[in-house]
């Protein structure tokens, strides 16, 4: 089997006492839209920064392709990066700044450059001092976009992008995964992460939580379960999973259910079951279920 | 509509904390307090120890005639202005360091202002700041103000040095009151650059180029007799012509204080013309690209440097230019004086090779502006990193070493640049006036400095490997550092092994001597190890982003 696009092991970084990154280990496989999620200062952009080699790991390593990040010459031909705010040098113009990236970066699509110029709405002569934030952000993603290389690394790429740019850049990850690139995506926007990302990483106070499929992930957390009955009104305060259970009208319930459904839908057979509703947790859910509770550590 | 009846704004109930704008003074303070200690303690420190000790190097006939010898140098005359008071400490120690302190002064306060003011300008922070309760030109006002102090602190410190090392209160209340006035004319010369400007570059290098203009200005009053009026035109002659302890006048101060009220208020009225982030003088909205020099990362390191290197070269070009038009006449004026004739002779300048020493000396000096430079453009390498410009660049198929050594290898290609022009400018201003100075002598004379150059260069890397807060400051200590070492170490009279710190002291005055060689090589083994070192650093630690 090829190597995996990103691979951390053990991978530490503490600044001093400060411990940012805590032995995260993970692999991220060729072809896929990998979310990395977490909140404000949890660790994301430093587990970046290691894995693109621009700070040393204090323990562990990271990998690109096999390739240890730290040897940036090699480890860089396989990638391209967007970083979370972007600084452009003021006196070049766009054009300019992206005929310097594709020069000195991996291998560059003119022509698909050009259509997402297009498509972003991006105006190449200004110098980059009269760049917005927005409009800085879509110079790095149509420079890293247009690359053809296996992996793109974007850390928050859309924060500074409207909703209609925010539409293009949802269409250019598609058109990357349909190329077999892989996506390595740190974001707060969780209906794009929910949208693109085939499985997604959770990070808390340097330390990763989780690792799943969003569907997964779902399955590990309460769903809520609204039903309407004929019969006798369930007993489903003892059942394996059941919470929060509560009547919300005459021969109706609605209670949440955790982990496998089965033991509340054996305890809901004989109430004569009229109508059920499941409504699935958003992943904003699911990441407030995280760290809403929880906030510091 | 009727808005009469809505409830007052929610900050009816609050109460503002008063006095935004000391708030605006505090950030300010803040943020020059440090430089501005460090440059107040080095000039008061500077000039306390040559007063201190001026009667003990008197006493030493050896070491009074030297510094005689060195009075009657041309090249130091040019350089330190006319020596008109040396038997006494007072007027001595002006002499000796009065220009220096005057231009590290001037300097620090052209940077400190254009970086507190159109550099946070530039970053956004001012922003946030002017979203506020002050408006634009109360910012400025009480930035340019907190710079003002450190000038005006330090002439105070100097005159209060100098009255307790026993000199004449009036000498040195007017020496004090000329440099600190000096300081707050450039203060106000980098706020007015700095509104007419949008960005910070143009506004820092438009100022440096008024200081620089303004010291040819006194360099010109001083050697050619016939032009001694254009020193009513400049800060720095004006500080001359008040002459303290030896005339004493009033009226260059006078002059120099309206003049910094006068740009003061220009400043104030050109920040309330303009918009936030804006200048004057708008940038361009939109133009075509231009792809040179755009390839890869050395030619990118190439078309970053052009624009300052031209910058650098016209200031150095023009200043050795002008040497090279005025050697004759100032080493001529000295021959014919019978008495510095003498003096002159003792310091090795007679006959034919008076012009070739006279250069020879001043080539020495263009060590601390070429290796300023190098250290300057080593540290926009590391600001580079430090706003994340560099960013996208370090996330391409580059390895550190090469980035960094692509910045290295153009940085020392435009250091020898500027001592080519400077040694060509000097040769064809000393030919079109009948002088004796041949090409190659010239070239041989500048390039003797480059192994000093790179030593700059070389600290200023090793800085940006291990210490990148700190590059443009330990780049300067061989250069600058060398040549305040040297030059205090001569007016003190301090043992041989303290003086010969310097690199300045290894220095051959190449044409008019050979080459030192064994020196030239140690300086070059230095700079490479100190390179190498730095590359090292950079190559293992994190970037700054």
């Amino acid at each position: 089997m090829s190597a995996p696009a990103l691979r951390a092991v053990d991978l530490t970084k503490r600044y001093g006492r400060l411990t940012a990154l805590d032995r995260l280990t993970l692999d991220v496989r060729p072809g896929e839209v990998f979310g990395f999620l977490g909140p404000n200062g949890a660790g994301k952009s430093t587990t970046i920064r290691l894995l693109l080699g621009l700070a040393r790991a204090t323990a562990g390593r990271a990998e690109v392709y096999g390739v240890d990040a730290g040897d940036v010459a090699r480890a860089h031909r396989s990638l391209a990066y967007v970083p979370a705010d972007v600084a452009l040098w003021p006196q070049l113009t766009g054009a300019e700044i992206l005929h310097l990236q594709a020069r000195t970066g991996p291998g560059t699509d003119l022509v698909y450059r050009d259509e997402l110029v297009e498509r972003f709405g991006l105006d190449l002569s200004k110098p980059a001092r009269t760049y917005s934030t927005g409009n800085r952000q879509k110079v790095a993603l149509v420079a890293a976009f247009a690359t053809r290389a296996p992996l793109l690394v974007l850390d928050e790429p859309t924060s500074g992008l409207d909703p209609l740019m925010e539409r293009e850049f949802r269409a250019a990850v598609g058109q990357a995964r349909q190329r077999g690139q892989t996506v390595f995506l740190s974001s707060h926007q969780l209906a794009e992460v929910e949208a693109v990302c085939d499985r997604v990483g959770i990070l808390r106070a340097g330390r990763l939580v989780e690792v799943a499929t969003i569907g997964r992930l779902r399955g590990l957390h309460r769903s809520e379960v609204t039903v309407s009955y004929s019969g006798t009104a369930p007993l489903l305060s003892t059942v394996a999973g059941v919470e929060s259970v509560e009547t919300t009208g005459d021969g109706q319930l609605r209670f949440t259910v955790t982990g496998p459904p089965a033991p509340a839908l054996r305890a809901l057979a004989d109430a004569g079951i009229t109508a059920l509703s499941v409504r699935e947790p958003s992943l904003e859910e699911i990441f407030l279920e995280y760290y809403g509770t929880q906030a510091g550590r | 509509m009727s808005t009469g009846i809505l409830p007052s704004p929610v900050t009816a109930g609050l109460t503002l904390p008063p006095g935004p704008g000391r708030a605006v003074t505090g950030l300010a303070v803040r943020q020059i307090r440090r430089g501005g200690l460090v440059v107040a303690v080095l000039i008061t420190g500077m000039t306390a120890l040559v007063t201190a000790t001026y009667a003990q190097v008197m006493a030493d006939p050896a070491a009074a005639g030297s510094l005689q010898a060195l009075a009657g140098n041309p090249a130091i005359r040019t350089l330190f202005g006319s020596p008109i008071g040396l038997d006494t400490a007072g007027g001595f120690t002006v002499w000796r360091v009065g220009t220096f302190t005057a231009v590290l002064l001037g300097a620090w306060a052209i940077l400190a202002t254009t970086r507190i003011t159109r550099g946070e300008e530039d970053t956004g922070r001012w922003d946030v700041l002017l979203a506020g309760r002050v408006p634009l030109r109360d910012a400025v006002l009480r930035h340019v103000t907190a710079v003002m102090i450190v000038p005006v602190g330090t002439g105070c410190l100097l005159a209060g040095v100098l009255i307790a090392a026993g000199t004449p209160a009036s000498g040195a209340v007017v020496h004090g009151a000329g440099t600190g006035l000096l300081g707050v004319v450039f203060v106000a010369v980098a706020a007015l650059a700095a509104q007419v400007f949008p960005a910070r570059s143009p506004a820092t290098g438009t100022a440096v180029a008024v200081l620089g203009v303004t010291l040819l200005l006194r360099m010109i009053g001083d050697g050619v007799p016939a032009l001694g009026w254009v020193r009513w035109l400049s800060p720095l002659g004006l500080t001359a012509l008040s002459g303290p302890f030896v005339h004493n006048r009033g009226l260059p101060l006078v002059i120099l204080a309206v003049a910094a009220a006068v740009i003061t208020l220009a400043a104030l009225a050109a920040a309330g013309r303009r918009e936030i982030r804006g200048g004057l003088v708008a940038p361009a909205t939109g133009r075509r690209p231009r792809l040179g020099l755009l390839g890869g990362v050395a030619a990118f390191a190439v078309r970053r440097v052009l624009r300052p290197l031209t910058g650098w070269a016209i200031g150095i070009g023009a200043y050795y230019l002008l040497i090279g038009l005025t050697a004759v006449s100032v080493t001529g004026f000295l021959a014919d004086n019978p008495a510095m004739a003498g003096q002159a002779a003792a310091a090795g300048f007679d006959g034919l090779g008076a012009v070739v020493g006279f250069a020879a000396v001043l080539f020495a000096i263009l060590a601390m502006p070429v290796g300023g430079f190098t250290a300057v453009r080593m540290g926009a390498f590391v600001a580079a990193e430090t706003d994340r410009r560099l960013t996208l660049l370090t996330a391409q198929p580059i390895s550190r070493a090469r980035l960094l050594g692509a910045e290295i290898a153009v940085t020392m290609g435009a250091g020898t640049v500027l001592t080519t022009i400077a040694g060509i400018a000097t040769w064809s201003g000393v030919t079109t006036v009948g002088g004796d100075l041949g090409l190659v002598a010239a070239l041989s004379g500048v390039w003797n400095t480059l192994p000093l150059v790179g030593l700059s260069l070389g600290a200023a890397v090793f800085a940006t490997g291990w210490a990148p807060r700190w590059v443009s400051v330990i780049g300067a200590v061989p250069t600058t550092g060398g040549f305040l070492l040297l030059v205090v170490a001569e007016s003190v009279a301090a043992p041989d092994g303290i003086r010969e710190l310097s690199p300045f002291a290894h220095l051959a005055a190449v044409p008019l001597t050979g080459v030192d060689w064994p020196a030239t090589a140690a300086m070059t083994g230095l700079a490479v190890i100190l390179t190498v070192a730095g590359i090292a650093g950079y190559r293992r630690r994190d970037l700054r982003s």
